[in-house]
């Protein structure tokens, strides 16, 4: 339980998977103009990791890893060189579906939620953490922690940016640093504060 | 003209068309890359099994520095100085695996025994820490110590690859002053920094990277105490060297 | 018909540095990053962006009169995805440490934005010659960005230049030291945020919409 927890912790603040690992910052950068939409999107994020990198989990495990076909008189057999292919069918698919359940039962949630959806298939970030489960080997319980703590830590990382781009949009930023050149400087900040945590021993 | 053009089109969206083309695309794709995989499969595992005797060559500090060495090099080096063997839990020297043997290699120049290499498989902060600690002949002296797969963060675990973190590593002795099985752990910080009788089983740790440090020193002592009856052996034969052939019919 | 050279050049040119892809468009950075902490690595990530992006640009600019629409996205994922593959596999088979060391990286081409978006946007409206360049100087545009914040972390970072120390030792007598927050992420960001400034400040790298 606590080895969970402290991978929880550390997916979500040391291996902040945007932070850390660089990954989803195209809508990172696009969709935190306002708190509301990066509150959406990050809500969004975290139900779509959760959901696919156990989901993943089985097929890598149940079909793809080496020897993975033993059940099925293959023992020899390692497809695990069609990870990248599957696991991006199987989150266009995830999220198609989501798509479809949410807007049937809840079309309020849709109309928040549900243009942000597609953007969500080619953000690497649900991509890199299904191939980094694969990678750290995790667990079928791991992965589902580590799935909900990277889009945790997600959030929490676009949200913020949200919040600190509302408190900078009067700031007078020299021409050309202004816009992009400006968020990354953000984000170079925030990743250092998201740091100061890698001491922290649970 | 427009009207062929609208036929052309909607003959492109219509159902059979559709899935008669998701399939050819599916057939064609799937033959490229599985040929692909097929063909390089071969290459794949040379070079995984080439990677481990490369590490297990910078463990024992067998590999001339800066220099770029061919694989045919590294692999004459590897079967002049190492040797595969296998050890029972009473810590005799086996030829083959048994049971319950241990896997180890002795490292040995012109059949002369100079120390022993024991595997490191440990958890790390996000995955699996895979990497080799070499013994010198005197079962107690660290010779070295290599790391060939981990997935922690870059820049922070990931410093356990770097060559300072394992050069660190070299000369550390795994017995107290007592004789008795203290290990070799990764300090908090500096291992300067500890009080003097500890000097010895510490490394200077990797800041910021607190608990790979903490599983590392974990899984050393973990796996050291397992080899402990190898170790004992070793330590019993202090100083004489061993012939090859020796150690392994005893 | 425009098949002279000038042509492919103004499509160079345009990818490569008017509407360079990471900085302009704002594209395709996510595995931008990640792989800079070495010259090494990133020159080998270089390399297989701009491959799979020339080469995916010229099977799905071949394929466009056949694509149904309705599945486009997927197939040109498809396109896409075995390109990745296949690069993945040469690189564990040849550059094995340094495939090591991408990780999970290579993987990633996949949703790197500027592929899709290329192909998306040019390769299924252009001829397959035309699209093969277009993938190349988009390519080469990112690789230009990705080589450049490589050669400040690895110099700033580690003393190094494609893994040879290059700062000479009476630096480091002096007390210089290696400045350990490039090698970790938040340098990356400092690097490419000055380097986006730097570009916009230069002549010719106009600044684009403001956000």
């Amino acid at each position: 339980m606590g080895d969970l927890l402290s991978l929880f912790v550390n997916s979500v603040f040391i291996g902040n998977i945007l932070l850390a690992y660089f990954l989803g910052i195209c809508s990172f950068i696009a969709v935190s103009k306002t708190i509301e939409t990066a509150t959406g999107l990050g809500l969004a994020v975290i139900f779509v990791l959760t959901v696919t990198s156990p989901v993943n989990w089985l097929i890598y495990h149940g079909l793809l890893a080496p020897g993975a076909l033993a059940w099925a008189g293959f023992p020899e057999m390692d497809l695990s060189f069609l990870k990248y292919i599957t696991f991006i069918a199987v989150i266009a698919a995830i999220v198609q579906a989501v798509e479809m359940v949410i807007d049937r039962y809840s079309p309020l949630l849709y109309a928040s939620l549900g243009v942000f959806l597609p953007l969500i298939a080619v953000n690497c970030a649900i991509l890199g953490t299904s191939l980094f489960m694969v990678e750290r080997n995790h667990t079928f319980v791991e992965s589902v922690v580590f799935g909900a703590g990277s889009g945790t830590g997600w959030m929490l990382a676009i949200v913020s940016m949200a919040a600190i781009r509302k408190k900078v949009r009067y700031a007078d930023v020299p021409a050309g640093l202004d816009g992009f050149g400006f968020i990354m400087i953000i984000a170079g900040l925030m990743a250092m504060t998201f740091m100061m945590f890698s001491g922290i021993t649970l | 003209m427009s009207d062929k053009k609208q036929s052309n089109r909607s003959f492109k969206n219509s159902r059979v068309y559709v899935v008669f083309f998701a399939l050819a695309v599916a057939l064609v794709f799937s033959v490229l890359i599985t040929s692909a995989a097929t063909m390089l499969k071969p290459l794949h595992q040379q070079n995984r099994i080439l990677d481990k005797k490369t590490n297990l060559l910078e463990a024992a500090n067998l590999l001339p520095e800066n220099e770029r060495l061919t694989p045919e090099k590294i692999q004459t080096i590897y079967d002049t100085h190492i040797r595969e063997v296998h050890a029972d839990p009473r810590g005799q020297i086996l030829r083959q695996a048994t049971g319950d043997s241990l896997q180890l290699y002795l490292i040995h120049t012109d059949q002369q025994v100079q120390g022993y290499i024991v595997p490191i498989s440990t958890r790390g902060l996000w995955g699996k820490i895979h990497g080799y600690l070499a013994f010198e002949a005197d079962g107690e002296t660290v010779a070295g110590f290599s790391v060939y797969s981990h997935s922690e963060t870059p820049g922070l675990g990931g410093e356990i690859e770097s060559q300072w973190f394992q050069d660190n590593f070299k000369g550390k002795k795994i017995l107290n002053a007592h004789n008795q099985l203290v290990s070799v752990s990764i300090a908090k910080g500096k291992s300067e920094n500890l009080p003097e009788n500890l000097q010895d089983h510490y490394v200077d740790g990797i800041s910021g990277a607190t608990l790979t440090g903490r599983y590392l020193s974990e899984g050393l002592e973990e796996t050291l105490t397992q080899y402990e009856p190898v170790s004992i052996i070793f330590r019993q034969k202090k100083g004489s060297q061993t012939h090859l052939d020796t150690l392994l019919d005893e | 018909m425009q098949n002279d050279l000038s042509h492919y050049k103004e499509i160079l040119v345009k990818g490569i540095w008017r509407e360079n892809p990471v900085a302009y468009q704002v594209l395709g950075i996510c595995s931008a990053l990640a792989v800079t902490v070495k010259m090494s690595t990133a020159l080998v990530m270089s390399i297989a962006l701009t491959l799979v992006a020339a080469f995916s640009g010229l099977i799905i600019s071949s394929l466009r009169h056949l694509i149904p629409s309705n599945i486009r996205i997927i197939v040109e994922l498809t396109v896409i995805a075995s390109l990745v593959i296949v690069t993945d596999q040469i690189l564990q088979a040849y550059l094995y440490d340094i495939s090591k060391q991408l990780s999970i990286f290579v993987g990633l081409i996949i949703t790197n934005c500027i592929i899709l978006g290329r192909a998306e946007a040019f390769a299924l409206a252009n001829n397959p010659a035309d699209s093969f360049v277009d993938g190349i100087a988009n390519g080469l545009g990112y690789s230009m960005i990705l080589m450049a914040v490589a050669f400040f972390r690895e110099l700033l970072g580690s003393g190094q230049f494609f893994g040879i120390s290059v700062i000479p030792q009476f630096v480091y007598d002096m007390g210089f030291q290696d400045m350990g927050i490039m090698v970790l992420a938040p340098g990356a960001f400092f690097i490419i945020g000055l380097l986006v400034w730097l570009k916009n400040s230069l002549p010719g790298g106009i600044s684009h919409e403001k956000k």
